[in-house]
């Protein structure tokens, strides 16, 4: 038997596009700690790319060491010996005058100087071998030219540079972008850079100015929420397409930013948000410094040597740093794998070596006053905008810190999400270079965008202005369902209810749902009737108080503890009828032998909100033609 | 999603209200990102939030960007072929006895099919039965399967043909081997109507020839090939070769003697690399291959030998029965006459008796050749009588011999 003959030219078109399809864009996620790079792979794919030293995490850092300038995470081991010619956490000085500055916090890097020249700003100050002069022409005949000059100095020469933030930033940047142009292979059309909400106009534009001074066009900065809902809104996403609330945890290293964003079919509005910096054991730093203690009284145990923190001779600052650098490590170790992580540090202090290991459990433990920290703050948050916990379907995460698993079921368990909640654990997508993990969402966001801009830009000009500054919009104050009565019923609303358009939906909206619906009534044996209903209605959350348990061995009852469970549930009440739609329509007979004589047709029902407030519902049949309608005013 | 009956007492409520006033968020503002909030701003700035407006530009847009044609690609007349039980269950060891053809499904095309049809033929064979393909089919065949007819008996076998004849097409040298002796070839040349046919029933000259001389035509080195009709010129649109009056005679002449002329100087590619015998595999024995090469060798120049007499066979078939030629003869004897005629008359040749009698001595020449030749042929014949003849005799004599001691 011969398969069945395929229509003419049914091949399918390959699905890899051609390389000079994919967007010479680069997005950079540019944090004060660390930066991640993310452009289109041949895949046609916005993913998240290690620089050439193979790392997707790069340290914002620059060192100076004689002639060499050292950037990205190689610039991290000059912080032991070589700290103060050393520049970290350059990005938060960015635009800033020199007296804004708060000079009280110690930095372990290059000093912070007033600049010599300009007024009221900042500068590093750092020390350089300039190169020897360039060895004198040679003429083609491969014979020394006649001198002009007495004989160079072979030697470099020592001297200082003073590096505003802004020239650190265009260093940094332009490292970046060769490595984001290496592995493309052609010249970056344009980037999107975050820039923390928390940066004012001025510190934008000295931003927008670094990088363009680096030579990249700047299609647009970036706030982090705006960037995560670039990469969770993209069909890339795992339920990227839905309707949900979510949660942005974005863990940096001094600061934490928290938002909930609500993502109605791809549009997303920030109904709130919180960053904090000021509030004690934020941030990966807190982690950090708690461990280094942890650490240090380890290695005053197991040495005798007390190591005091926070240090104070030289000698301590330096092992100090030694361990904050191996503690990177450790850190990460722990993300990826649940086996207990390894921390070996050659010559700590007094030149003796440090090892130790850690468990997850001990590490959690130790971790507790920052997850703490960061599940009160949610919890601040969720109540100044009035919503339950359980009203967050999703949860994203953000930054490094947020890949210990620790932290995911702290937050699961104090805050009290709801088991169904969608995190990068649930999805099991953290530590890979891909869509998921917390590290490059920010940087995938922005290559997303920056490829959206780029077209806008070519195709549709006027429009780039709207990406800049967005109007406010009107959402709906709440959910419009569809009821079909009779049908069955789960929630006590008198039929099958379908949430046609949900609450926090800008206008104007949209919305089609297909349903298949049983047909009834009608001349003869043919039914052609349907119907529904469309209400307004109010999503609340029922709690239940339910029993614990008695626990059975009799150790247990000194705790105390019987605090009743508390259940939720979410429910569904009618509120306001609008109206219903009656209609007639040719139904498909039902082969099913057991529901025989009934039928069917599929439905499409259109619910269109206006942003006039004007609710349009249209009941169209599988050919497209309108068997029913609905007008609310 | 299944929705059970409206009930039959269903009466929508009676009282509507209104709806909730829309709110303005408190944050306000739509985070300016992704295709969402384009198309909300294209929505909202460009079609004044009419969704039916922006219906219709999105659709404008997509039309514009998707290139003309109804979407389905130009397979450049490759089609689709039946592929009958024969052809499916073909062993991919007797590779070199498949019609190449056949298996890509190009058999309407053959030697004309071009690079670039062979390459979507294959593509097409390939998508519809790479063995990745069979896996699913299977579960989709489980009735055939259960009636005890198991179609994917030799699961990738027919695959491995498709590739075998890919390999072999797209190899331009191959290509000319397998064209060389294509079995569709080689059973058109089996009916070519002999010499005995036109004594008969003489068969009409140009449907006869035309095709013949059309399919010898695709192994000549140089192309194009004159073609036996006489081209019409201008306004004497006649195709019949038999409608000599209606062509200028030098034209007729000029292109019937070309014709002749390019077909008992052709010059063909045509080999027969193809049908040599393979060295065994797995001797080692040089003797044994330079024995197998050599046979090969002379095999090939045999077929070769034969093909070209075989052409030149039916050159000189047609040539004998080439209505036009005998026209031409005819009309030159009548020249001839006339102008012995005329030469008596008017005592010399007039410029175009002379061009004629010129001419008149080619087509001597020509006639001559043809003579010598049937006179060859007769001598072969002759010879080859004689020589059976001498046989018999031998035979006759030695069966005298054998009788006399008994």
């Amino acid at each position: 038997m011969a398969p069945k003959p395929t229509p003419n030219g049914n091949a399918a078109q390959a699905t890899e596009a051609t390389p000079s399809n994919i967007p010479a864009v680069v997005g950079i996620n540019f944090g004060n700690a660390y930066a991640s790079i993310a452009v289109y792979t041949k895949e046609g794919l916005a993913e998240c790319i290690a620089n050439e030293n193979g790392e997707r995490q790069i340290a914002c850092a620059i060192a100076f060491h004689g002639e060499e300038i050292y950037v990205g995470n190689q610039a991290m081991p000059q912080l032991v010996k070589n700290a103060h010619n050393t520049i970290t956490g350059f990005r938060n000085l960015l635009g800033k005058k020199f007296s804004e500055i708060d000079q009280s916090k110690a930095a372990s890097s290059a000093p912070l100087i007033q600049h010599p020249t300009e007024a009221d700003t900042p500068a590093y100050k750092v020390e350089i071998l300039q190169p020897a002069p360039s060895p004198l022409p040679t003429s083609a005949t491969n014979t020394p030219a006649a001198s002009h000059a007495p004989t160079p100095r072979s030697e470099p020469v020592p001297a200082t540079r003073i590096l505003t933030p802004q020239e650190a930033t265009t260093l940094f940047l332009t490292s970046l972008l060769q490595s984001a142009s290496d592995f493309l292979g052609k010249p970056i059309l344009g980037a999107v850079i975050t820039a923390p909400p928390s940066f004012t106009q001025t510190q934008k534009e000295a931003l927008r100015k670094a990088a363009e001074d680096a030579g990249v066009r700047v299609l647009q900065l970036l706030d982090e929420a705006s960037a995560v809902l670039a990469t969770t809104t993209s069909p890339q996403w795992p339920h990227g397409g839905e309707d949900r609330t979510q949660l942005v945890v974005d863990v940096g290293a001094s600061s934490l930013s928290l938002s909930v964003i609500a993502l109605r079919s791809g549009l997303g509005y920030i109904l709130g948000s919180k960053t904090s910096t000021t509030v004690a054991n934020i941030g990966g730093d807190a982690l950090s410094s708690l461990l280094v203690k942890h650490f240090a009284k380890e290695f005053t145990k197991k040495t005798k040597t007390p190591l005091p923190q926070p240090p104070s001779s030289k000698e301590d600052i330096r092992a100090t740093t030694k361990l904050l650098l191996a503690l990177e490590y450790t850190k990460r170790t722990l993300s990826a794998s649940p086996a207990p992580a390894s921390l070996s540090v050659e010559s700590l202090h007094s030149g003796l070596d440090f090892t130790a290991t850690i468990a997850r459990m001990r590490f959690d433990l130790l971790a507790t006053p920052v997850y703490t920290a960061i599940s009160s703050e949610i919890k601040s948050l969720l109540e100044s905008i009035a919503l339950d916990p359980h009203d967050i379907d999703e949860i994203t995460y953000v930054g490094g810190t947020t890949c210990l698993p620790g932290l995911d079921s702290h937050l699961l368990t104090s805050v009290g999400f709801t088991e169904e909640v969608q995190t990068a654990f649930s999805n099991s997508t953290t530590g890979s270079g891909a869509i998921g993990d917390p590290t490059g969402v920010l940087s995938i966001g922005c290559a997303l965008q920056a490829a959206l801009l780029l077209r806008v830009h070519e195709e549709s000009p006027e429009l780039v202005k709207a990406f800049e500054q967005s109007e406010e919009v009107k959402t709906t104050a709440r959910t419009i369902g569809i009821i079909f009565p009779g049908g069955a019923d789960s929630q006590g609303l008198g039929g099958t209810y379908i949430p046609a358009i949900h609450k926090h939906t800008p206008l104007p909206a949209r919305r089609i749902h297909e349903v298949e619906v049983t047909l009834s009534g009608g001349e003869g044996d043919k039914a052609t009737k349907f119907g529904f209903e469309l209400w307004e209605v109010e999503e609340g959350i029922k709690v239940e108080k339910a029993a614990v348990l008695k626990s059975e061995s009799p150790d247990d009852e000194d705790d105390e503890d019987d605090e009743p469970e508390e259940i939720k549930t979410k429910t569904t009440t009618k509120r306001s009828f609008l109206g219903a739609v009656l209609g007639e329509t040719k139904g498909t007979a039902v082969k099913d032998k057991t529901k025989k004589g009934a039928y069917t047709a599929t439905l499409q029902i259109e619910v269109t909100l206006g942003s006039d407030g004007v609710l349009v519902v249209e009941a169209r049949d599988s050919k497209g033609e309108k068997v029913g309608e609905l007008r609310v005013v | 999603m299944a929705i059970s009956a409206l009930p039959a007492d269903y009466t929508p409520p009676a009282s509507t209200s209104k709806l909730t006033p829309a709110v303005a968020q408190p944050a306000g503002k739509l985070i300016a990102v992704g295709p969402a909030f384009l198309a909300h701003i294209q929505l909202t700035k460009l079609h004044q939030g009419d969704f039916k407006k922006y219906d219709d530009a999105t659709a404008e847009a997509r039309a514009a960007a998707t290139p003309v044609g109804n979407g389905v690609e130009d397979d450049l007349g490759v089609g689709e072929e039946s592929e009958d039980e024969a052809l499916l269950s073909l062993d991919p060891k007797e590779w070199k006895k498949q019609d190449q053809y056949r298996v890509l499904g190009l058999s309407h095309l053959r030697w004309k099919a071009t690079p670039a049809q062979i390459k979507i033929a294959h593509r097409k064979k390939v998508l519809r039965h790479h063995p990745d393909k069979k896996a699913s089919d299977k579960a989709e065949t489980g009735v055939a399967s259960a009636l005890g007819l198991n179609i994917n008996t030799n699961d990738d076998a027919f695959f491995k043909c498709i590739q075998k004849a890919h390999e072999v097409l797209t190899n331009a040298e191959r290509r000319r081997q397998f064209d060389s002796v294509d079995p569709q070839f080689l059973e058109e040349i089996d009916d070519v109507p002999t010499e005995k046919d036109f004594k008969k029933n003489p068969p009409p000259f140009l449907p006869t020839f035309a095709p013949i001389f059309k399919r010898e035509a695709r192994f000549s080195k140089t192309q194009p090939v004159p073609e036996l009709a006489v081209p019409t010129s201008g306004d004497s649109p006649s195709s019949d070769p038999n409608d000599v009056q209606g062509h200028e005679f030098a034209h007729l002449k000029a292109h019937v003697g070309a014709f002749y002329d390019f077909w008992y100087n052709f010059d063909s590619w045509r080999s027969f690399e193809w049908l040599d015998k393979e060295v065994n595999e797995g001797s080692d024995s040089r003797d044994d291959k330079r024995y197998t090469e050599k046979k090969n060798k002379s095999e090939r120049a045999r077929r070769k030998k034969e093909d070209i007499a075989r052409v030149r066979g039916i050159v000189d078939l047609c040539l004998s029965v080439d209505p036009r030629v005998k026209h031409i003869k005819q009309h030159e004897k009548e020249l001839r006459e006339a102008k012995k005629a005329g030469g008596a008359a008017k005592n010399g040749p007039t410029p175009a008796a002379a061009e004629k009698s010129k001419k008149d001595a080619e087509a001597e020449k020509a006639k001559k050749e043809e003579e010598e030749k049937a006179a060859k042929a007769d001598a072969k014949k002759a010879k080859a009588a004689a020589a059976t003849a001498a046989k018999k005799a031998r035979r006759a004599q030695r069966a005298v011999e054998d009788e006399t001691p008994a």
